[in-house]
């Protein structure tokens, strides 16, 4: 999914050289695009994240320090997730998020049959934090530090989030 | 079986190596736990593999268009601050010279006023976010028009001072200078007004 990038793109890249910075984006669009829709509400959100996003890599990559494109992958997807966190974290969000969630569930190894669902339905309607704190952590690997850190909450919150957010998907996948 | 199931921080925690040791015991111990503990790895993994998107729409462009806008901004406010360090040396050395004559007086007044309009018509510029919004290919044109023009004056001047130049072409060139910032805050305050609708 991720198009190779090589040691003289990256160079070429951080001294400011259009070309480069537009492969750059060419190769990375998909995967930030993608990180920001599993964060973001709404698809106009994704897409402003994606474009916050390169400002800011375009802008600030002549100070990124890392050679290999691993290091440069892992600091494009902390640039998307912190621009996504931010819209999150706007007042205009606050309300809604703290309305939707629920009262804990009493046995979660009880699948609800009434709310069967795909994965991808199930995902969109978790609260708005678990289903962040699911997909940084159990799909991008960030630690609950990493996260907490991030969302600008404690490592225990991000672990019950956690917690709570797989005893739904539980229920409603029945599995 | 031994001791109480594990909870889904329990079956979590084990997931990340942190789990406690009654904890794991019990999972080793109890089918049902590890059933549970098996469902959460296929949960994992589905996730995992959930298809990734593409964006709808490019916005290489826009965001190219804003990078060109901030580059060209910040050597533009560069000149900038470079012609004003030279207005004030030109201004000095113009009110340290020998007695003014009135005439001359009056080009000194005139010269501080050039320098004072233009500071407040840059001030005016400064309100303008060109990131934060969409610039239509024309307005874009006529800025970038301006702002070279007002780039390769202020090379002028900058030239003016390094060398000995009558006072009245380094007025004429403020002069020049305000009438383009001036034009430049209007494209700008009509395109505000336009998006702002
Ligand atoms: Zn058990």
């Amino acid at each position: 999914m991720l198009a190779a990038l090589d040691q003289l793109a990256i160079q070429r890249a951080k001294t400011g050289d259009l070309e480069a910075l537009e492969q750059l984006y060419r190769a990375y669009e998909g995967l930030v695009y993608t990180l920001a829709r599993r964060l973001c509400r709404t698809e106009e959100d994704a897409e402003d994240v994606l474009q916050e996003t390169f400002l800011e890599v375009c802008r600030s990559i002549g100070r990124f320090r890392g050679a290999e494109q691993a290091s440069l992958t892992a600091w494009i997807k902390r640039v998307a997730a912190s621009k996504a966190l931010m819209r999150l974290r706007s007042d205009r969000y606050r309300e809604a998020d703290s309305l939707e969630d629920g009262p804990e569930l009493t046995n979660p190894r009880e699948p609800d049959v009434a709310l069967q669902m795909d994965l991808e339905t199930a995902l969109a309607r978790l609260p708005e934090r678990s289903r962040i704190v699911v997909w940084l952590h159990d799909v991008e690997g960030y630690t609950h530090e990493d996260i907490a850190e991030l969302m600008g909450m404690t490592v225990s919150f991000s672990k019950s989030q956690l917690a709570r957010a797989h005893a739904r998907l539980r229920r409603w996948l029945r599995r | 079986m031994s001791g109480i199931h594990c909870s889904m921080e329990d079956l979590l925690a084990i997931r990340d190596g942190q789990g406690s040791a009654a904890a794991r015991r019990h999972l080793e111990t109890c089918a049902e736990c590890r059933e549970e503990y098996e469902l959460l790895h296929q949960r994992i993994a589905a996730l995992k593999a959930l298809p990734s998107f593409s964006p709808p729409r490019d916005r290489w462009p826009a965001v190219k268009e804003a990078l060109v806008a901030e580059r060209r901004r910040r050597k533009f406010l560069g000149w900038f601050s470079l012609a004003a360090a030279a207005s004030v040396a030109i201004f000095l050395a113009l009110r340290f010279a020998a007695p003014a004559t009135e005439g001359e007086a009056l080009d000194q007044v005139t010269l501080e006023e050039l320098v004072t309009q233009s500071q407040m018509l840059e001030e005016a510029l400064r309100s303008f976010d060109p990131t934060s919004r969409v610039l239509s290919g024309r307005a874009a044109g006529a800025i970038a028009d301006l702002e070279d023009q007002i780039a390769l004056l202020d090379a002028q001047l900058a030239e003016a001072q390094a060398g000995r130049v009558d006072p009245s072409i380094v007025r004429e060139l403020w002069a020049e200078r305000v009438r383009l910032l001036d034009a430049l805050v209007r494209v700008h305050a009509t395109r505000a007004a336009y998006v702002g609708l």
